[in-house]
């Protein structure tokens, strides 16, 4: 058997394959349908100070190859995700990961939260939402080069824990963003939040998303995903984790080839639960019929000489 | 509430009930033996074929049957219901279910079941529950066309109660619409599913009559287990909750309805 095991953060993954934010909820709502216990680990629903309501419906509809979502980051806020949700993390996972999916409008919010958090049990670290398409504001830290290190450096001074920044793709060149959240003492990076889109009613000429727009995910989004993550790969040294359309292991292998340490599934569990549990085992069997001994051989491992 | 299982499910038969309207047949014993009039499944397609409409889709659980079998009304609207509308025997999807909160009734109460269109599929599983439970039941069925009518003998046959049916072109059972063939002043318990206007006109003769009220709401999912929030309608209470998991029946007491 061929090692799927990561060693990153100073812990090891005992799968490459972890749940995206805002596709698991806080992990109980998944209890019983996968073995959560058994996966790379969860990234929680966005954490904000305060609960938010989220926006009006329709907040979700398909497109093809995937879905636009406008949740509006409605979540239990801090307070609540401390008593209700991490205990329940806590007791339930034991060797898979969670990182805390964190959202603010000022700095000062990111940093409440993470401190508010920091002593509790039951997660690894942070992920660093600066890339929600979807509330007024969600992408000012992400697509504003000096905004983002004044943050992460702020993240970074509240915290041992590790800090993942998750980024956007709406940006000109990811590489910038990539290098200034290293330069701040980021230790990963999440590659890439939603593409921003629109989708129209014909019939009733009018948006179908409650919110106009929304952010859009699902197999169509595999080749940004996997170009952004190569681009933000070759501009730091720190691990990213690939995420965007994966449905599949050789999807993941994709992201994985292309620089990526760890990924992350996200729309396709609403397709099929057993997703993660079913890349994890694919990307073992590639391995084994490869000849690859551990996957992390693989990282980066893209060839492009000859191609242009 | 028992746990919601995930599995492939074979199509034991699909018949096409109405105009662009089917009664399609699962073969899904875990499902059957543990779901409650109300409760829906995700019914999808899987990862491998990027062919097929991409998320699964939301069906109320239309009736079961004692051998594993659960039915489901499908109405020919978009790209989902069109692929699944030309399922045939002996083809697989995957099901999620059963999901989310079903109707709750008293025994011996009369229940008057109000159904637009493929609203009925809920009722098709209240009915003949409630019966044997001992309350009296009554189904008023309304279609905008007689075209779209699912044929009143098999609803009997499904549920043992003969529906009352409405069409608004007149050209089957009543003219008119399902909502006036309710009686007020009864004590009669209302359950409702259909399009948001019926259920808008069936909440407001609710409130005036002071009769109670739940309704089975529909709004775009996603996961169907309540982990993307997608699915969220107005609680009374100015919040927006869960159809999926807070739902899909509601008393009508715990939604807003705006004008």
């Amino acid at each position: 058997m061929a090692g799927l095991t990561q060693q990153l953060w100073g812990v090891e993954f005992q799968s490459p394959v972890l749940l995206a934010s805002g596709t698991c909820g806080y992990g109980q709502e998944y209890a019983g349908l996968i073995p959560l216990d058994e996966l790379g680990g969860i990234v929680t629903k966005a954490v904000s100070v305060e609960p938010r309501p989220g926006n009006p419906p329709h907040r979700v509809a398909e497109t093809p190859g995937g879905m636009i979502n406008a949740i509006g980051l409605q979540n239990v806020g801090l307070e609540r995700f401390r008593e209700e949700k991490l205990p329940w993390l806590a007791e339930n996972l034991d060797r898979s990961h969670v990182l805390v999916n964190v959202v603010g409008h000022t700095a000062d919010d990111f940093a409440t939260v993470v401190a508010d958090l920091d002593d509790a049990e039951g997660f690894l670290g942070y992920e660093i939402n600066v890339s929600c398409p979807n509330v007024k504001g969600g992408t000012l830290f992400g697509t504003d080069p000096e905004a983002l290190g004044e943050l992460v450096r702020r993240v970074r001074g509240s915290t041992d824990r590790p800090v993942i920044v998750k980024l956007t793709p709406n940006v000109p060149d990811i590489a910038v963003y990539a290098r200034v959240c290293e330069d701040a003492g980021a230790d990963g990076l999440s590659t890439i939040n939603t593409f921003p889109g629109m989708l129209i009613d014909v019939d009733a000429r009018r948006p179908v998303i409650g919110n106009l727009s929304g952010g859009v995910s699902g197999p169509a989004i595999l080749p940004m995903g996997v170009y952004l993550t190569w681009q933000a790969a070759r501009a730091v040294e720190i691990p990213i984790i690939g995420i965007g359309g994966i449905r599949t292991a050789r999807d993941a292998l994709q992201y994985v080839l292309a620089g990526a340490s760890l990924v992350q599934v996200g729309t396709a569990l609403f397709v099929d639960p057993d997703v993660a549990i079913n890349v994890h085992r694919e990307i073992s069997t590639y391995l084994d019929q490869q000849g690859v001994a551990r996957l992390a051989d693989l990282v980066g491992a893209l060839e492009t000489s000859g191609h242009v | 509430m028992s746990a919601p299982c995930r599995l492939p499910a074979r199509v034991l038969s699909n018949e096409r009930a109405a105009s662009d309207t089917y009664w399609l047949e699962l073969d899904a014993p875990p499902i059957a033996e543990t779901a409650v009039p109300g409760q829906f499944v995700m019914i999808g397609f899987g990862l491998q074929d990027l062919d097929a409409p991409f998320l699964p889709r939301p069906f109320s659980i239309g009736w079961r049957g004692e051998d594993g079998r659960i039915g489901l009304l499908v109405r020919r609207f978009g790209p989902g219901t069109h692929r699944l509308a030309a399922l045939r025997a002996g083809e697989e999807v995957l099901l999620l279910g059963p999901l989310g909160r079903g109707f709750e009734w008293e025994t011996g109460r009369a229940l008057v079941c109000v159904a637009g269109g493929v609203g009925l599929a809920p009722f098709l599983f209240l009915a003949p529950e409630a019966i044997r439970n001992g309350a009296s039941v009554s189904i008023l069925y309304g279609e905008r066309t007689g075209d779209r009518v699912f044929d009143p003998r098999l609803v009997e046959q499904l549920t043992g109660v003969r529906p009352d049916l409405y069409t608004e072109d007149g050209s089957i059972g009543r003219a008119g619409r399902v909502i006036d063939g309710i009686e007020r002043g009864t004590e009669s318990c209302l359950f409702g599913c259909g399009p948001t206007p019926m259920l808008k006109a069936l909440e407001r003769l609710a409130r005036e009559a002071e009769l109670s009220l739940q309704v089975s709401v529909e709004e775009h999912m996603g996961c169907g287990i309540g982990t993307c929030q997608g699915c969220v309608v107005r609680s009374s209470t100015g919040d927006w909750i869960k159809s999926c998991t807070e739902g899909p029946v509601f008393r009508r007491e715990e939604l807003a309805w705006p004008d």
